[in-house]
C-alpha cells in the first residue's frame, strides 16, 4: 500500500474542559472515499474541522501527504506551532464542502467558483474562467453562472460549493453533512453529483453523512464515531451488515428505526 | 446689488465652504472608521486598546469643544492650522471614531460561515478580509454610514464658531447687517434640508443597487 495522503497520530481535541476527540489514529490512502457516521456530538465534525484547520488541534499531529499540518520541525528536529506560511502550504492539499454551503453571496455563481483560483492561486483570470466553467458544466450548472446564489434552490447551492471546492483540485475534498440542510426532494441531484466526483476522480473523500445507503454506495470504508473515539472502521459491508461494537448495533438499529422510507 | 442677490452670493459662497468641509471630513470619517474598525478586530491586545482610547475620547467629548480645542488650544502647542484644516481635523476625528464602531459591527455581522469558507480555499486573512468579507459587510454598514454622512453635513454649522465662512456663518453675518432675520434663517433651513435630503435618497438608491437580487 502506498504512503497514506492523510494521517492523524493520537489525535485529541479539548473546547475548554470539553473533550471531544480522544486519542485518534486514523489513516486516508490517496483516492480512498472515507464516509464517517456517528450521533451527533461524537466528534466527527471536530475531526474533519481539524484537517481543514477550521479548529485548532490540542495534542497530536496530522500529516497530510508527510508534512504535518499543524507543526513544523525546527532544526533539531523538534515539532513546533506551524507558521501560518507553512499552515496554508499544506492546507492548499484540503478542500471543504459544507452543510450550509457558505457560498459568497455578493459574488455571482460564475465569480464564486472563479475566486480562489484568482486570488489565491493568482491564475491568469481567462483560464481561471475556463476551468469554473467546465466545473460547473459538470455540476450542471453552467447556465446559472451569471446568477446570483440568492436565487438558487438548496440543492443547485450546494452543487456550486462543490464546483468551487473542486476547481482548486484538493487531494482531499471533506463533505460535511451536505445534504442535510437541503429539502428532501433536493438530496438527489447533490448526491449524483458527488457520486459523480467519487467514481472519476482520484481524490479521496471524507463524508459526514447519515445517508447510510449513499455512504454504502460511495464509501470504500466507513469510521463509525462515538465520544470522540473510531470504535469500529472497516467495510461498509462489514460495518453495516456486520457491525461487531455494540454501540454500533445500536446506532444502526436506532437508524434504521427512524428511516421514514426503507428501500 | 439687491437685498436677495446679496443673499444668494454670500449664502452660495458658504455653501461651497460647507460643501468641501463635508466632503473632506466624511473622507477623512471613511478612511479613519475603517482604520480603527480593523484595529479594533485584531488580535493584538495593544493595537485593539490604542483604537479604544481614540473611540472613547472622541466620543465622551463634545465635537464643538474638539473644535475649539484643535484650532485654538493647539497653536498654543506650536501646532497652527487653517480654520478649514481645523475643521476638517476635528469632524473627521469625531466621526471617524463613531465609523470605527459602524464598521466593526459590520464586519462582526458577517456569518462566520464566510470566514470558514475562505479559510477552505486557503485565503489569506487580507485576501479574505478584501474580497470576501469587507464587501459584504459595506452593504451591512450603508443604512448606519448614510445617517452618519447626514449627521456630519448637519454638524458642520459648528465650524462657523471656529471663523470658517461656511454656510451658518455667513447666514450670521447676514443677519447682522441686515437684520432679516426670518428670512434669512428660513432660506439657511431650507438650503440644509434641500442637500440632505437627496442624501438620504442617494444612500437609499445605493442600498438598494448594491442587494438587488443578491442578498
Amino acid at each position: 500500500m502506498s504512503e497514506p495522503i492523510v494521517r492523524y497520530n493520537n489525535v485529541t481535541k479539548y473546547f475548554d474542559d470539553l473533550q471531544v476527540l480522544d486519542g485518534i489514529d486514523f489513516e486516508i490512502q490517496p483516492g480512498e472515499k472515507v464516509a464517517l457516521i456517528g450521533p451527533s456530538g461524537s466528534g466527527k465534525t471536530t475531526f474533519a474541522r481539524l484537517l481543514m484547520t477550521l479548529e485548532e488541534i490540542t495534542d497530536g499531529t496530522i500529516e497530510v501527504e508527510g508534512d504535518y499540518l499543524w507543526h513544523e520541525q525546527d532544526d533539531n528536529g523538534d515539532l513546533k506551532p506551524a507558521s501560518t506560511d507553512h499552515l496554508r502550504k499544506v492546507r492548499s492539499n484540503i478542500g471543504m464542502v459544507f452543510q450550509h454551503f457558505h457560498l459568497f453571496p455578493h459574488m455571482t455563481v460564475l465569480e464564486n467558483v472563479m475566486e480562489a483560483p484568482v486570488t489565491v492561486q493568482g491564475r491568469d483570470k481567462k483560464e481561471a474562467k475556463k476551468s469554473a466553467e467546465d466545473m460547473l458544466d459538470k455540476v450542471g450548472l453552467l447556465d446559472k453562472a451569471d446568477t446570483y446564489p440568492a436565487q438558487l434552490s438548496g440543492g443547485q447551492k450546494q452543487r456550486v460549493a462543490i464546483a468551487r471546492a473542486l476547481v482548486m483540485d484538493p487531494k482531499v475534498l471533506i463533505f460535511d453533512e451536505p445534504t442535510s440542510a437541503l429539502d428532501p426532494e433536493l438530496v438527489g441531484e447533490v448526491l449524483d453529483v458527488i457520486k459523480d466526483i467519487a467514481d472519476q476522480g482520484d481524490t479521496s473523500i471524507l463524508l459526514i453523512t447519515h445517508e447510510m445507503d449513499f455512504a454504502k454506495e460511495v464509501a470504500d470504508r466507513i469510521a463509525f464515531f462515538d465520544g470522540g473515539k473510531i470504535i469500529e472502521d472497516g467495510p461498509p459491508s462489514e460495518i453495516l451488515y456486520n457491525p461487531q461494537a455494540p454501540r454500533l448495533k445500536e446506532f444502526l438499529e436506532r437508524f434504521m428505526n427512524t428511516q421514514s422510507s426503507p428501500e | 446689488m439687491s437685498f436677495w442677490e446679496l443673499i444668494v452670493s454670500l449664502l452660495g459662497q458658504g455653501l461651497v465652504i460647507t460643501l468641501l468641509t463635508t466632503v473632506l471630513a466624511a473622507i477623512l470619517a471613511l478612511v479613519l472608521g475603517f482604520i480603527g474598525g480593523l484595529m479594533r478586530l485584531s488580535k493584538n491586545k495593544f493595537i485593539r486598546f490604542i483604537v479604544a482610547i481614540y473611540v472613547e475620547v472622541f466620543r465622551g467629548t463634545s465635537l464643538l469643544v474638539q473644535l475649539f480645542w484643535i484650532y485654538f488650544v493647539l497653536p498654543m502647542f506650536g501646532l497652527r492650522m487653517s480654520a478649514l484644516t481645523a475643521a476638517v481635523l476635528a469632524i473627521g476625528l469625531n466621526y471617524g471614531a463613531y465609523t470605527s464602531e459602524v464598521v466593526r459591527s459590520g464586519i462582526q455581522s458577517v456569518d462566520e460561515g464566510q470566514t470558514e469558507a475562505s479559510i477552505a480555499l486557503n485565503f489569506t486573512r487580507v485576501q479574505r478580509m478584501r474580497r470576501i468579507i469587507i464587501p459584504q459587510a459595506f452593504i451591512m454598514m450603508l443604512p448606519n454610514l448614510g445617517n452618519q454622512l447626514i449627521e456630519l453635513f448637519k454638524s458642520t454649522s459648528l465650524v462657523a464658531l471656529i471663523t470658517l465662512t461656511d454656510l451658518t456663518y455667513q447666514a450670521n453675518v447676514l443677519n447682522a447687517t441686515t437684520l432679516q432675520t426670518t428670512q434669512i434663517f428660513t432660506a439657511l433651513l431650507v438650503i440644509y434640508f434641500v442637500i440632505a435630503w437627496p442624501m438620504t435618497k442617494g444612500m437609499k438608491m445605493l442600498e438598494r443597487k448594491m442587494t438587488e437580487g443578491r442578498m
